[in-house]
């Protein structure tokens, strides 16, 4: 019997069960619009992530950390013939050193108001400038025109510590009183507090986190006068910035060799944004591997509808065999079955999984807000999270295979059993 | 429990000559069937031969036989048989679609069986849509449609009033005549039987008696 009659024959006997046909048909259509809808959402919501962390991150930096994390109370430090060797390695473009301390108190005698800041960071102006070209933008687009060794910049929390804040803490050119807190050798309170004064060169426009840094929440001092004022020759943090972000490993594996072990940390946005992201892809395929069940499911239904449509078919089986049908030519009629099944089901199936995903995607549209917009680590610039369905050739084609392959496997049972039939029993079948 | 081994059919042997009309009469439980079903590829005995056309149809692998099923054999049963969905035309035509011959021809082909056992008005009509004697013609048509050598019938009257199955069996009679095909008829109706060039009488699986029909006998 040739394959085009062989289809038609299998297509009038599901005609002929409209209901039932159909009821199969929608199982295989549920499964393969799980799995289309969950992988193309999932894709979107794999590249908006991505996406957003390369922008949130500043893939050229790498930010060291002295000391390991394994040893968290370790006192390492670096010194500046670290920041000269660092500068000596392949792919990298800039470094600075920079000192950290927490705690400061700005007091501003003009307008008599006092704010907190987060950290002073002394950092070497012209320095930081090249590494943080994005982040350390002046409000109002001025620029100091010199940094001297009084230079104060601020942050912009620091500069407008609450929303309601309408008139700055300071402008460019105030004089602040900055009240630093010297540890004693021990590092164990009580600390001396000294007041010096700073000529304030601008203030920062509101940028937000990026990686662990969030200059909103800081001020800015010139290093060199740090240093003076703490006697020391140490640093607390260096910067690095690298010509090519996808060298950033590379360069930071150089970094690492040289310094002894456990002596420093690297954080690599690139590495953090690769785990994130294969992190998200295995919860994508882990989400599509719980839609295939449903699939499974349907096959089940499938084997189970269809036994009973061999049984309910015996005498028609009997009389085709009768007349001199092959056990071939009935299997494949009842393979066929199973087969427009998955066919009819995986298109529909394709088709409602694309629109579900879109329309799922217009409905979250602004759904998924940033929240808690005022914690340090939350980036206040974060727009709402809008995610683009992915269309893929290549799952949509895996998603239609699997449809098939999953209904021709179900059915062969049941398509055996009926091609077994012997065809005298057949025959007296009521 | 053990299963009893039972003889539906020992012993039996008979030819049957190219263009012979026989019968085989018996009371129910006699093995006609059996023997009829065992003549059609659709059963195998324990033990014995069959040949037709010289060659051993046991020997055959299924798919040989159902081959064998499709070009040399027709069968026509005691319930019909057609396929409930399809139209007469559709169920006349089954055997030539399973064969794979175009549809165009297989329909004209079937639209004349269909003529020849005299329902060229009832084509389109399913089977739940026509009597009992005109669903038997729509089983003739349907088992000669690919002109067999042997057309098998199992109590093709069993099922019919005597008048449409004496018209039934007439039709045989004249199809026979016609088209010298071979015809096996299973009956337990005497009257039937003796329509037949010979008559063979089983009894409890067993051959009773040959009878060859007289001349002038047969009306």
């Amino acid at each position: 019997m040739k394959l085009s009659r062989i289809s038609n024959v299998a297509w009038e006997s599901m005609t002929q069960r409209k209901l039932r046909t159909s009821l199969t048909i929608l199982s295989v259509v549920i499964g393969i619009t799980a799995i289309i809808g969950l992988a193309s959402l999932g894709e979107g919501f794999r590249l908006e992530m991505r996406e957003r962390m390369q922008s949130g991150f500043e893939l050229d930096n790498l930010t060291l950390i002295p000391g390991s994390l394994f040893a968290g109370l370790s006192r390492e430090r670096f010194y500046d013939y670290d920041v000269k060797n660092i500068s000596r390695v392949s792919g990298v473009k800039a470094v600075t050193p920079v000192m950290q301390v927490g705690n400061v108190t700005l007091y501003n005698e003009k307008n008599n108001k006092t704010v907190q800041a987060f950290v002073a960071t002394a950092v070497n102006f012209t320095e930081f400038v090249e590494i943080f070209p994005d982040r350390f933008v002046f409000e109002n687009d001025t620029q100091p025109a010199e940094y001297g060794d009084d230079t104060i910049v601020i942050g912009h929390k620091v500069n407008y510590p609450t929303e309601n804040d309408t008139t700055p803490f300071a402008i460019a050119n105030d004089t602040v009183t900055v009240t630093l807190q010297i540890l004693n050798q021990t590092h164990i309170p009580p600390f001396y507090e000294l007041n010096y004064n700073f000529t304030v060169g601008g203030t920062l426009r509101k940028t937000g986190t990026s990686g662990i840094t969030n200059f909103d929440y800081w001020i800015f001092i010139p290093l060199k006068t740090a240093r003076r004022i703490y006697d020391t020759e140490e640093s607390d943090l260096i910067f690095v910035k690298v010509y090519n972000p996808e060298d950033s490993e590379t360069v930071a594996d150089q970094i690492e060799a040289l310094f002894p072990l456990y002596k420093v940390t690297i954080l690599v946005p690139l590495t953090f944004i690769k785990q994130v992201d294969s992190v998200l892809g295995t919860v994508q395929i882990f989400l599509m591997a719980i839609a295939s069940i449903s699939l499974l499911v349907a096959g089940v239904g499938i084997m189970n509808i269809m036994t009973v449509s061999v049984m309910e078919r015996t005498r028609e089986i009997g009389i085709l065999k009768a007349i001199g049908a092959k056990s071939r030519t009935v299997l494949s009629m009842f393979l066929m079955e199973a087969a427009l099944i998955g066919i009819i089901g995986g298109l529909i199936g394709i088709f409602a999984g694309y629109g579900l995903s879109y329309a799922l995607a217009y409905a979250l549209t602004g759904f998924v807000q940033p929240q808690n917009q005022n914690t340090v680590f939350q980036n206040p610039e974060a727009q709402p999270i809008t995610i683009n369905p992915v269309f893929s050739l290549t799952w949509t084609t895996m998603a239609f295979v699997f449809a098939v392959v999953v209904c021709i496997i179900f059915g062969l049972y049941p398509a055996r059993k009926a091609a077994k039939l012997d065809p005298v029993k057949a025959l007296r079948y009521e | 429990m053990g299963k009893i081994l039972v003889h539906a059919l020992c012993g039996v042997s008979f030819d049957a000559a190219e263009g012979e009309l026989l019968t085989i009469f018996g009371p129910s439980g006699s093995g006609k069937s059996t023997l009829l079903n065992l003549m059609g590829g659709l059963d195998r005995p324990d033990e014995g031969e069959i040949f037709i056309d010289g060659e051993n149809i046991l020997k055959l692998g299924d798919d040989k036989l159902a081959e064998l099923r499709l070009t040399k054999i027709g069968f026509v049963f005691q319930f019909f048989n057609l396929l409930p969905r399809l139209t007469a035309l559709r169920n006349v035509k089954l055997p030539l679609s399973i064969a794979g011959l175009a549809e165009k021809e297989a329909s004209e082909r079937a639209r004349e069986m269909l003529r020849i056992v005299g329902l060229e008005a009832r084509i389109d009509h399913r089977p739940s849509e026509l009597s009992g004697g005109e669903q038997q013609r729509v089983a003739m048509a349907r088992a000669l449609i690919n002109n067999p050598k042997i057309v098998l019938a199992d109590e093709p009257t069993g099922n019919l009033d005597t008048k449409t199955g004496w018209e039934i069996i007439q039709l045989m009679k004249r199809l026979n005549e016609e088209k010298g095909q071979t015809f096996l008829v299973v009956t337990h109706d005497p009257q039937i039987a003796e329509v037949a060039d010979r008559t063979i009488h089983l009894k409890d699986g067993l051959i009773e008696q040959i009878k060859e029909a007289q001349k002038g006998k047969s009306k």
